[in-house]
């Protein structure tokens, strides 16, 4: 019923370090190189190669035509790549910030979200709105938000937050694939925080995976993007107090993993929901309620969710507001000692 | 050749039928006699439509009867089948000249098994690949970035096409409007953008809509021209939408165009138009019917059909849609089973699920 594109695998023993946002510009130079049909736009994204520099070398590679820099508009960039999408293009817009996806919102919504559902299948969108997202990196209110409740909310769209290089190039190469509107948020400071061995040929991570980044039986720890990091420390150090935690990524979040998720939490009947997106609606909100439902009497606590506050996001208070490894730990004790 | 940015609008032939000015008709008899026609169709499948509403067979109309001259002079000027439009939800004169077909779209209309988008939109909002016609949105002014992104892939594709983009007055008020005409002139790209300024949106008059003195000097913030035409004379609206269309194609990018029209009949099914205008002022434009003049112009090119023939097309027309009518009807209408269709490329589990539930309460 579900039909899934098989994960292609990497097959290639050629292997480079790369971090984040260099993964995703070779996904992006790949993809470039394989489809005359995919181009790349948005605001300083072509001479400057992006203000993150994910575009970088792009337009000199691959000439004007198909990588541009676009007036400074949001509504435009996202309304005209639904319209390349209807004479047959495959856009991939970046958003300079999440933050200013607001300005471009009821093109994503009204527009590229329902063509499909809206003209009975005569018309799609296969589109990918690449975005910086997330705290962590000095921004204030406006250059640290994680908006993508918002999407996630609205029925049409593909929703992915990578937290690794092998994942963003991965994730990417398969959201250009897609035939329908992704958003795709780049938890921005991880962009630069490590490197991993990246495959130079083409794979790709089918959507609707998650990934196990430890196993364990004790309790469930699930997050995605920017939080990974913490996440996984937390992991470490519930390890050295001899508990044995199981980590999923998400990696995307519609469609999302229900199958991992409870076949995790069914073994371990402990789980630990980690974002940083403000706390009411956030979207593992739908993960919490789906686990109690399928899992009502499995459950050995109740789910505990470690999410950003609801306030605006706080300049100063960067540190206080971001769920670290000490407030994911907090959490977890709560769980275990249930 | 037809200035832009002119104060009065162009105009080919007066109320009286006659020519304002000697011009060449690059068009025969035969072109002249089928845009009668097709001012016809839009005309009585418009009438049509009120009693077939108040019998309940649809829930929602939009007339466009007044503006036939805009609308099918601008399906004229431009280029059937090979040119992209993205036009507006009163567009019904124009797609039926397109060539969408007439029960495509009523069965729209209705929301029938017919209907294409699988009664997944209000009336009004059709959508037709086939004659290139993209998917209406209700929020208005939403589809002018749209319509300057298909014509940014048809330059970069290298065709020779171009694209229409159609809206209302009010539409040129939306942000989203100078954000899109804005990306289309940046980018030199082969967009038309028709504004079809029937005077109203829903209640508020154009003068207080905006303070430019007309629409088509918006060009002017844009840099790209800017043409101010009479909406009720289809032979200027045609021959200027030709020139401006010829002018794009040759790779000289975006132009505007402000047909000045009128809606005689309400803003939609759910409007009381006496509330915010006088019947003198809809009488007054309703002597200024686009279709007599054109018929008058017509019979001073001694071309007019006779009466009996111009009624029998009328009945052909009305049976035309009848037909359409009760076979569409006749189709059925949808059920549970496409609720999850074409939400995405595939079903994701969570709509897997929910498509389970539903099917569950259908058992
Ligand atoms: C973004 C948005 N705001 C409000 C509406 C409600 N609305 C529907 S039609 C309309 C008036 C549109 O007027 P105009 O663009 O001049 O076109 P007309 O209907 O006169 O042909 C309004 C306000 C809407 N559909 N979308």
């Amino acid at each position: 019923m579900t039909m899934q594109s098989p994960e292609k695998p990497s097959s290639s023993p050629i292997r480079k370090p790369l971090n984040l946002i260099q993964a995703i510009n070779e996904a992006l130079r790949e993809e470039l190189l394989r489809d005359q049909s995919v181009l790349v736009f948005g605001e300083d994204v072509a001479k400057r190669g992006g203000v993150f520099l994910a575009t970088e070398g792009l337009q000199s590679e691959f000439g004007k035509k198909r990588v541009f820099d676009t007036p400074l508009s949001e509504a435009s960039i996202v309304g005209a790549a639904v319209g390349m999408c209807v004479r047959g293009l495959r856009p991939v817009a970046e958003i300079q910030f999440a933050d200013y996806l607001y300005p471009g919102f009821d093109q994503i919504v009204s527009q590229a979200a329902k063509i499909r559902y809206r003209s009975g299948g005569g018309f799609y969108c296969p589109m990918v709105i690449r975005t910086p997202s997330g705290g962590g990196v000095r921004g204030g209110n406006h250059h640290s938000q994680s908006p993508e409740s918002y999407f996630t909310h609205t029925p049409g769209l593909k929703v992915v937050m990578p937290s690794t290089p092998y994942d963003a190039k991965g994730l990417l190469k398969e959201a250009i694939r897609l035939d329908d509107p992704v958003m795709f948020f780049e938890p921005k400071r991880l962009y630069r925080s490590f490197k991993e061995d990246v495959p130079l040929d083409d794979y790709t991570i089918p959507f609707g995976k998650a990934a196990t980044r430890m196993e364990g039986s004790d309790i469930t720890l699930i997050g995605y993007g920017g939080v990974m990091p913490d996440v996984i420390k937390a992991a470490e150090a519930l390890k050295a107090e001899g508990i044995h935690p199981e980590v999923l990524d998400l990696r995307t979040l519609i469609p999302w993993d229900r199958e991992a998720v409870l076949s995790s939490v069914a073994k371990t009947g402990r789980v630990v929901l980690i974002s940083e997106a403000p706390r009411t609606s956030n979207f593992m909100g739908e993960v919490a309620y789906v686990i109690q439902e399928e899992l009502f009497d499995q459950m050995l606590a109740p789910v505990v969710q470690v999410a950003g506050f609801d306030t605006p996001y706080p300049y100063a208070l960067d540190k206080v507001y971001l769920p670290g490894p000490n407030r994911i730990l907090r959490a977890a004790a709560k769980s275990l000692g249930y | 050749m037809f200035e832009a940015f002119t104060n009065q609008p162009i105009r080919l032939i007066g109320e009286d039928g006659s020519r304002t000015q000697p011009f060449e008709l690059d068009l025969g008899v035969d072109e002249l006699l089928q845009i009668h026609r097709d001012m016809i169709r839009s005309r009585v499948c418009d009438e049509r439509l009120i009693p077939i509403l108040r019998q309940g067979k649809t829930s929602f109309y939009a007339q466009s009867t007044g503006m036939e001259a805009t609308q099918i002079g601008i399906a004229w000027g431009t280029r059937k089948k090979h040119d992209w439009y993205w036009p507006y939800y009163r567009d019904n004169g124009l797609i039926l000249t397109l060539g969408m077909p007439l029960k495509r779209w009523i069965s729209q209309l209705l929301g029938s098994n017919d209907d294409v988008c699988k009664g997944r939109q209000m009336p009004q909002h059709f959508s037709d690949p086939e004659n290139h016609i993209a998917s209406i949105c209700s929020a208005i002014g939403s589809h002018i970035a749209p319509a300057a992104g298909t014509a940014i892939a048809q330059k970069y594709l290298g065709t020779d096409e171009i694209t229409i983009c159609t809206f209302g007055e009010g539409a040129t008020s939306e942000g989203d409007w100078h954000a899109g005409v804005n990306m289309a002139s940046a980018n030199k790209a082969p967009c038309l953008f028709i504004c079809e300024n029937n005077q109203y949106a829903i209640s508020l008059n154009v003068r207080d809509q905006t303070n430019s003195k007309n629409i088509a000097v918006k060009g002017h913030a844009y840099g790209i021209p800017g043409f101010y035409v009479d909406g009720q004379d289809v032979l200027a609206v045609r021959a200027v939408v030709k020139q401006a269309a010829e002018y794009i194609r040759a790779g000289n990018g975006s132009v505007l165009i402000e047909c000045l029209t009128y809606r005689i009949g309400t803003h939609s099914s759910s409007d009381d138009d006496s509330r915010y205008r006088s019947k003198e002022e809809v009488e007054s434009w309703r002597a200024q019917d686009p279709l007599v003049r054109f018929e008058r112009f017509l019979e001073k090119e001694g071309i007019l059909p006779a009466r009996e023939e111009i009624e029998a097309y009328y009945g052909s027309v009305l049976a035309e849609f009848e037909e359409a009518l009760s076979t569409s009807d006749a189709s059925g209408y949808p059920t549970w089973e496409i609720l999850f269709d074409d939400v995405y490329s595939d079903l994701p589990d969570h709509l897997a699920q929910q498509a389970i539930y539903v099917r569950e309460e259908n058992l």
